[in-house]
């Protein structure tokens, strides 16, 4: 394998483990699969198109205020939908997201069109290639991508391991009831974890568009990334990760080697894979599988 | 009401009627009170009532599918029923509960971290984990391990110190001697005690072990199928013939085998009270 | 004997609802003689949907499994004749069973999951299950250089071919009903009963000693081999099969069949399936007063309404139109009984003080 290759590799690795810390959150949190993380995720690279034209001038600006209606977006999400779904079967709570999904696809396509965006050049921004070794080549915008997730994995891990509303976001995870018993308001931590969701989601649909430009279709790569979610394990970061890391490689090495329609194929058969050998994830826990 | 109270109950229970989905009736009309600053033990056989009862004080939460439809739930002479629980500790009414009673995936000094404590300094935060490891000085040596490896007493240790941190006024306590050693629950007792005279803490203690509960508590109530059947002063309870039957293992023969039947005989024959 | 008569006695109820399916029945069999082409081209559509829509409410309504397979599912039928009768010019004897068989197949085998996961992973499988029939699909049309997807002849037998839209129409009435029939059958049987076990709780359904295993195994195989069929009727019916019919939005569509028809409920699938069938145009008909801009893309418009929609359903009515039906009902059922007793004297007397004339 080239090293041109594997900075490939990288790079979607990152994207994917990027989008799937959302689901992770989400899940770990509140055992709520969302499906419309994609959509979310096209719906924050579509508001940085708005700030982006807005403040064209002030780059900083626009961005910050595109990753905290990043933010904001999840705790609607969660005050609006899902809140009323807290404690009610699951399966109502998967069919919610399903429906916002398609809600949001159509919404984006009325406001938006299907034409396609780039934020990157409303701010005069150039993508140019940089050579960070010999032979291997990114876009600035990739090398932003991968610099990214890193941050924002050490900082959710410090967050989950450390603070005090980082514990209790697990300990809800794990019981609800007696967290509600120790004093944590439930829907506290729920909207925090959609919250959280929707900031990183937002992140990389903003460093996606930077890089290659925002249209309808953005929401695919939200339901690729989630076997990488999967793959690792839905209730551990760390196997996010790493699912990533061995998505991205799979699909990578099939579209190099075998046949490039197989893209968006690849990660769901590295997940059939995973889920007939350990179905928990290779991170997950075990007992998280009856809970699903 | 027989037993003409020198001061406002904390906890005040009136007729209480609590359903699982919304048609399994579960209390039908329980009424108790708890004076601040006492002990009161709620007993009774598996499926009475006692567990329903501490979760209707400390709340329910959607997936219970409980709710309380009738009576009401004083506790320093607010209405509280219905509220979530995470009100309710709020306001001091802190469970150890029954069964998941700790964070297994989280280590004993994450399991107090996670206690969201009213009005609480980080001061006042640590001086708080102090207090429970000066209470439970077992705990100290453990703080870094992932309590679902703790054997059940450390567990036991680790639910009335988490709940100790959320800074109850009144603490409930659902089945203190469940599944542990005599030694470890005389143990657990003194402490309970100790907790209520050293912290100021009234506790309501749900045991099915009647013998523990009555040594410890200072009045209680004998609960059977939803129904309060008995209750008085701790001591006068541990002298009374029928307790000591049915619920001491002192019984001498078996042909009744719950206290209600005991009673209703002579006044309703043999046919049952519907309820 | 007795036994199936009885049992027919407890699928029709009581006379007057006899009355009321012999009417429907009628009904339904008249229907494609007085209604227009494009009315006739409707409701073969919604028949199509039917029998997804029942297959899919047995295993998510019944059972309780989440699958997001179907528009996989039922582009395995329809490529199953696709590619039989383009690689082998096979008749629909042929080319029918094999879809069958190919959706039990992949039921078994997207199922299996379902035997170590529960609930949520098995939908992730059949959305594996939907991305590989679609890139096999695509893989087909790309290999063979079919920019347009496969033409399909009708089928026929001897000189005669079903091309009407009527013939049609009966066809699919035939096999609408015959995935009713199943869906009732398997409701009352242990199956059924086995099914609603699973749905509230795995280790219960244990605990009654029902073998968990084959029950879901076979929630997931006779959902397969339904919907594949009935992707195989939609290929002939359509004259030709393209992947790009396949879509998610097609699976969301489903799904959004039992949610809004009433999830659990047998006439709620085809109540759902109806109301999603003609939603669509609904949507256009709205869209026709909206500014220019919007008639664009009625298509994007569709989707929104249709997540509010779902979304209206999922929060309020969770129960669906079937919910709704049930509470006008009560509502009729408890106005009749409050006012009964005051019209008695009244319809005794001839004319009541105060009614209306
Ligand atoms: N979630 C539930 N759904 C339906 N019924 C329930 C539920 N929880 C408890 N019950 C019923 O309510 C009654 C009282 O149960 P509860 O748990 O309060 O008894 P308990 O006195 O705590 O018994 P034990 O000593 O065994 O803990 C029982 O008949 C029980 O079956
Ligand atoms: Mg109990």
């Amino acid at each position: 394998m080239s090293p041109q290759l594997i900075a490939n590799i990288v790079v979607l690795a990152a994207i994917y483990a990027l989008v799937s810390a959302g689901y992770v959150l989400v899940y770990r949190v509140s055992h709520v699969l969302n499906l419309a993380h994609g959509e979310l995720m096209m719906i924050g690279a579509y508001i940085l198109v708005a700030t982006a034209g807005l403040f064209s001038g002030n780059p900083i600006l626009a961005l910050l205020l595109a990753a905290v209606s990043g933010l904001v977006m999840g705790l609607v999400v969660y005050a609006v939908l899902m809140r009323w779904l807290t404690g009610e079967a699951v399966l109502a709570a998967v069919l919610v997201t399903i429906a916002l999904g398609i809600l949001l696809r159509g919404l984006s396509i009325l406001i938006w069109t299907t034409q396609q965006f780039y934020p990157a050049a409303i701010f005069g921004w150039r993508n140019p290639p940089v050579h960070i070794l010999p032979g291997v080549q990114i876009s600035v915008a990739s090398l932003a991508i991968v610099a990214l997730t890193i941050i924002v994995y050490a900082a959710l891990f410090l967050f989950l391991q450390f603070t005090a509303w980082g514990v209790r976001m697990r300990a809800a995870g794990q019981n609800p009831l007696l967290a509600e018993q120790r004093g944590i308001r439930l829907h506290a931590v729920y909207a925090l974890a959609w919250g959280l969701s929707t900031f990183t989601a937002s992140l990389a649909g903003m460093l996606l568009s930077l890089d290659s430009g925002v249209e309808s279709t953005m929401a695919t790569i939200g339901l690729k990334a989630f076997p990488a979610a999967l793959v690792g394990g839905l209730d551990s970061l760390f196997g996010a990760l790493v699912g990533a890391l061995i998505v991205a490689a799979a699909e990578i090495a099939a579209i190099q080697f075998v046949n490039p329609l197989l893209s968006d194929v690849v990660p769901f058969l590295v997940l059939l894979l995973v889920l007939a050998v350990r179905p928990w994830g290779l991170f997950g826990s075990r007992e998280q599988l009856d809970r699903v | 009401m027989t037993n003409v109270p020198q001061a406002a109950p904390l906890l005040a229970i009136d007729d209480l009627r609590v359903a699982y989905h919304r048609v399994a009736v579960a209390l039908h009309g329980v009424t108790l009170r708890v004076m601040p600053q006492t002990i009161v033990a709620l007993v009774g056989n598996n499926g009475a009532g006692k567990t329903t009862a501490l979760r209707a004080i400390s709340g329910f939460i959607g997936v219970d599918d409980a709710r309380v439809i009738g009576g009401s739930i004083r506790f320093a002479g607010r209405r509280i029923e219905n509220e979530p629980p995470h009100a309710n500790t709020a306001r001091g009414i802190v469970l150890v509960p029954e069964r998941d009673k700790v964070f297994p995936n989280l280590t004993v000094a994450e399991n107090l971290t996670v206690a969201a404590t009213r009005r609480a300094s980080s001061a006042e935060r640590r001086r708080l984990d102090e207090l429970v490891f000066a209470l439970f000085p077992a705990l100290a040596p453990l703080r870094a391990r992932l309590a679902g490896l703790l054997s059940g007493g450390e567990r036991q240790m680790l639910a009335f110190g988490s709940a100790i941190v959320c800074k109850p006024e009144l603490l409930l306590v659902d089945e203190l001697s469940l599944g542990l050693a005599p030694v470890v629950v005389d143990d657990l007792a003194r402490r309970v005690r100790a907790i209520r005279r050293e912290l100021g803490i009234t506790v309501l203690l749900v045991e099915q072990n009647v013998g523990v509960a009555l040594a410890i508590a200072d009045y209680g109530y004998v609960i059977e199928s939803g129904h309060v059947v008995l209750e008085g002063p701790a001591g006068e309870l541990r002298g009374r013939p029928e307790i000591q039957q049915f619920y001491l293992g002192l019984a001498t023969g078996n042909q009744v085998r719950r206290y209600r039947a005991l009673r209703e005989r002579p006044a309703n024959g043999p046919g049952d009270r519907r309820q | 004997m007795k036994d199936a008569g009885s049992s027919d006695l407890a699928l029709f109820g009581t006379p007057a609802r006899r009355i009321r399916l012999a009417v429907a029945l009628v009904a339904l069999l008249l229907l494609p003689f007085v209604a227009s082409p494009f009315l006739l081209d409707l409701a073969n559509q919604v028949l199509l949907a039917v029998i997804g829509a029942l297959a899919l409410m047995l295993l998510t309504g019944f059972a309780g499994l989440i699958s997001l397979g179907t528009a996989g599912l039922l582009g395995a039928g329809a490529y199953t004749v696709g590619v039989l009768v383009r690689e082998a010019a096979a008749a629909f004897w042929v080319t029918l069973p094999a879809a069958a068989l190919l959706g039990a197949i992949l039921g078994l085998v997207f199922g299996l999951p379902s035997l170590r996961l529960r609930g949520l992973y098995l939908a992730i499988s059949t959305l594996g299950l939907h991305f590989v029939v679609v890139y096999l699909g695509g893989e087909y049309e790309a290999r063979e250089a079919l920019s347009t997807g496969v033409m399909i002849d009708p089928p026929s037998i001897g000189r005669f071919s079903l091309t009407s839209d009527i013939g049609w129409y009966f066809v699919l009435l035939a096999f609408a009903a015959l995935a009713l029939l199943i869906s009732v059958n398997l409701k009352r049987s242990r199956t059924g009963r086995a099914w609603r076990a699973l749905r509230e709780r795995d280790v219960v359904a244990e605990a009654l000693g029902i073998d968990v295993h084959r029950f879901k195994l076979l929630a997931f195989v006779v959902s397969a081999t339904m919907t594949s069929v009935a992707g195989a009727l939609f290929a002939y019916y359509r004259n030709f099969v393209s992947i790009d019919a396949f879509s998610l939005y097609l699976t969301v569509q489903y799904v959004a069949m039992i949610i809004i028809g009433g999830m659990g409920s047998i006439p709620g699938a085809l109540l759902g399936a109806a109301f999603v069938m003609l939603f669509p145009y609904a949507i256009e008909a709205a869209a026709g007063f909206l500014p220019s801009r919007f008639g664009n893309v009625v298509f994007a418009l569709d989707y929104a309404a249709f997540g509010v929609v779902m979304i209206l359903f999922l929060l309020l009515e969770p129960a669906g139109l079937m919910g709704i039906w049930h509470r006008i009902r009560a509502a009729f059922a408890a106005r009749r009984a409050t006012s009964a007793p005051k019209s008695a004297p009244g319809s005794a007397s001839g004319s009541a003080p105060g009614s209306a004339p």
